[in-house]
């Protein structure tokens, strides 16, 4: 029996590159084929770069010319960046899946679809249950754009495997990913000098480190299972203490004025806070991953907070805060 | 599911052995000799500081600990550190303000999960919180119970950062079911907003117990329920009326008059000082019935009429034993 041959989109991003090569020292794989506009960070070896964007028709040629059994979509957008439209966002996401998955339906060599999406899905709600089992996305309305699109994402992609019962069509609910190498919205809001959180309020939040982020994809992509999988280190932490950990002060913001202090920070470039985000930091969010250790067979390295603190020891910045605690106890 | 109780011992540094020598004069010297060693001034000031009385060293040593974030919660926000910080509060209402008698505590199990349910009045949870204390004082092996609270305190700044740090969770069945798989002692209350809400001339009576809910989630944990019967919060904020414009404007989902609330300001919080007896009955076992017996509405309806009417007749014989309210 040949090898697995796997397609990977957004091959220019972090993850889908760690992936790719990922998948390329591994022996069961005969090919890696690569879909991006972006150029890898990384240099690849084995892997077929293909310059496409998903949102063009012309990918409906490309899939099924690659001959794939497996593809993993990687390319969701969870935060804007710098030069990205909400619309370009929204066009990537969802136009872009869409493409896909119809692209993928004229291929007949595909037998598994593995899609990163997102807990975004739950949205951050102050009445939800502390841990979001996969089945409980119909608890709250659907508030921020973003939660809109990944949720229509969900739908396609569960019409598509109601339609193609022969494909085993799996899609991964990441919480936010966390690590030294990744530039993210929170990594930049822990970067900034002072950090806002809203006054009175201290969420729950949950982490995936990043190397679990990719251990998680690889699982799922070697044993996929259908439906949803959440992905998430176990455990929760509290914002106020992490905020206490990255050794920054922290400005509790009354609801009102937080907007204005984040455009402050948006205006100055330090970074940009999505509505997701911004409810994330209000209310929080934790997922349920039993489905992702039982089924999948991966269980994260990292706990939520062990996620938080590895990201932390490895960032260089000095600490505002002087240590109270070393100085208490002389040494 | 792994939590980091692991790395805790690691933040239990040892006392400074300096803390033992106390008095301003050898601080102020440490002071300046950690300035003249050419230490930044916190970190002088802090070196001076060791100088104390060991108690006041322990206390900046955990003020600093927190700041520096370096404090335990678990994954649902219940940090035990803070819990016993304001525990002294709780124990003087305990002890001083509502001189509660506890009965039957060693109906409650010592370890593994269990589910204790009891009746709701006095509008905010004072009756979470002694019950446990209660437990915390009197049972020979003490636990925190986790408690579910009303999914509306989870809007409000500051109430909701203290519940969780204290051991409650959103009253949902997804939280009890998961806390009761960890073994956790949770403690509900099924008469809900009904019950808080209810008013003064029927505040013996219970409210009915909503579809079971409790029930369901006992029976698919296994956890068996502790009736617990609680006498005297009925009488703390005594409900003379309500205002249906005051709840509209701040969400609330009823906005109490008392004879000192809304008109003294933050001093009609103030709960009157009645007598309380907590009583925990007898332990309903659901293990026997197996997880399937949850979708039997039968047997929830069953078994959810039984644990009422235990406590309504706890709450008559408290009631009876515990004599006048308020001497």
């Amino acid at each position: 029996m040949s090898g697995r041959r796997i397609l990977i989109t957004g091959v220019g991003s972090s993850i889908g590159c760690t992936l790719a090569s990922a998948l390329e020292r591994d022996p069961g794989v005969e090919d890696v084929v690569g879909i991006d506009t972006r150029t890898p960070p990384a240099a690849l070896e084995r892997t077929e770069i293909v310059d496409a964007d998903i949102r063009n028709p012309v990918i409906s040629k490309v899939v099924p010319q690659a001959q794939v059994d497996t593809v993993v979509h990687n390319q969701i957008v969870r935060f804007p960046s710098a030069g990205m439209s909400p619309r370009a966002m929204h066009d990537i996401n969802v136009i872009g899946t869409l493409q896909l998955l119809a692209a993928c339906e004229r291929s007949d060599s595909i037998r598994t679809i593995v899609i990163r999406g997102s807990a975004g899905i739950y949205g951050a709600e102050p009445h939800a249950p502390q841990f979001f089992r996969e089945d409980l996305t119909r608890l709250f309305a659907l508030r921020t754009r973003f939660q809109r699109d990944v949720a229509e994402i969900e739908n396609y992609f569960q019409t598509f495997a109601r339609r193609r019962p022969g494909i085993t069509c799996s899609v991964l609910r990441y919480q936010p990913a966390i690590g030294p190498s990744l530039d993210t919205q929170i990594t930049r809001y822990l970067s900034l000098p002072v950090v806002p959180t809203y006054l009175g309020f201290d969420p729950r939040l949950q982490f995936i480190h990043e190397s679990d982020a990719l251990g998680a994809l690889l699982a799922a992509v070697r044993r996929p299972v259908r439906g949803a999988v959440n992905v998430a280190g176990p455990g929760t932490i509290g914002l106020v203490r992490m905020v206490r950990l990255a050794g920054k002060p922290v400005l509790p913001t009354a609801p009102p004025l937080f907007g204005a202090v984040t455009g402050a920070a948006q205006r100055a470039g330090l970074l940009s806070f999505s509505d997701d985000f911004r409810r994330l930091l209000r209310y929080g969010r934790g997922v349920d991953i039993r489905r992702l250790v039982d089924e999948v067979g991966f269980r994260p390295r990292f706990s939520t907070p062990e996620a938080v603190t590895d990201y932390l020891a490895k960032q260089q910045g000095r600490r505002l805060v002087p240590s109270l605690q070393r100085a208490v106890s002389p040494a | 599911m792994t939590t980091e109780t692991g790395t805790r011992p690691a933040w239990e540094e040892p006392p400074a052995e300096e803390a033992a020598a106390f008095g301003i004069g050898p601080g102020l010297r440490r002071l300046r000799e950690g300035l003249d060693a050419g230490l930044e001034l916190p970190d002088a000031l802090a070196r001076g500081a060791a100088a104390l009385p060991r108690e006041a060293c322990e206390a900046l040593r955990r003020a600093g600990r927190r700041i520096e974030g370096r404090y335990h919660e678990d994954e649902w926000g219940f940090d035990e550190d803070f819990a016993e910080t304001i525990r002294p509060f709780f124990d003087f209402l305990y002890d001083r303000w509502w001189r509660v008698r506890v009965g039957g505590v060693h109906h409650v199990p010592s370890h593994g999960r269990a589910l204790l349910v009891a009746n709701h009045a006095g509008i905010l949870p004072w009756d979470a919180t002694m019950m446990t204390v209660a437990l915390l004082r009197e049972h020979p092996l003490p636990r925190y119970p986790r408690f579910l609270v009303l999914n509306w305190a989870f809007d409000l700044p500051w109430i909701s950062v203290v519940l969780r740090r204290v051991g409650g969770v959103v009253a949902s069945p997804y939280n009890a079911l998961r806390l009761l798989e960890q073994d956790e002692l949770v403690a509900a209350f099924p008469e809900g907003v009904k019950g808080t809400g209810k008013p003064f001339s029927e505040r013996y009576r219970l409210q009915r117990f909503g579809r079971g809910g409790f029930v369901e989630i006992a029976l698919r944990s296994g956890a068996p329920i502790v009736p617990v019967a609680v006498v005297g919060s009925e009488e703390i904020y005594p409900k003379i009326g309500e205002s249906s414009l005051l709840a509209r404007v701040t969400g609330a989902p009823f906005f109490p008059l008392t004879p000192t609330f809304p008109w003294l300001g933050p001093l009609g919080v103030v709960p009157l000082p009645s007598r309380w007896r907590i009583e925990f009955c007898e332990p309903i076992e659901t293990g026997s019935f197996g997880p399937g017996a949850a979708d039997d509405r039968t047997l929830v309806f069953e078994l959810s009429e039984r644990v009422r009417e235990t406590i309504q007749e706890g709450v008559y014989e408290n009631l009876v034993k515990r004599g006048p309210a308020f001497v």
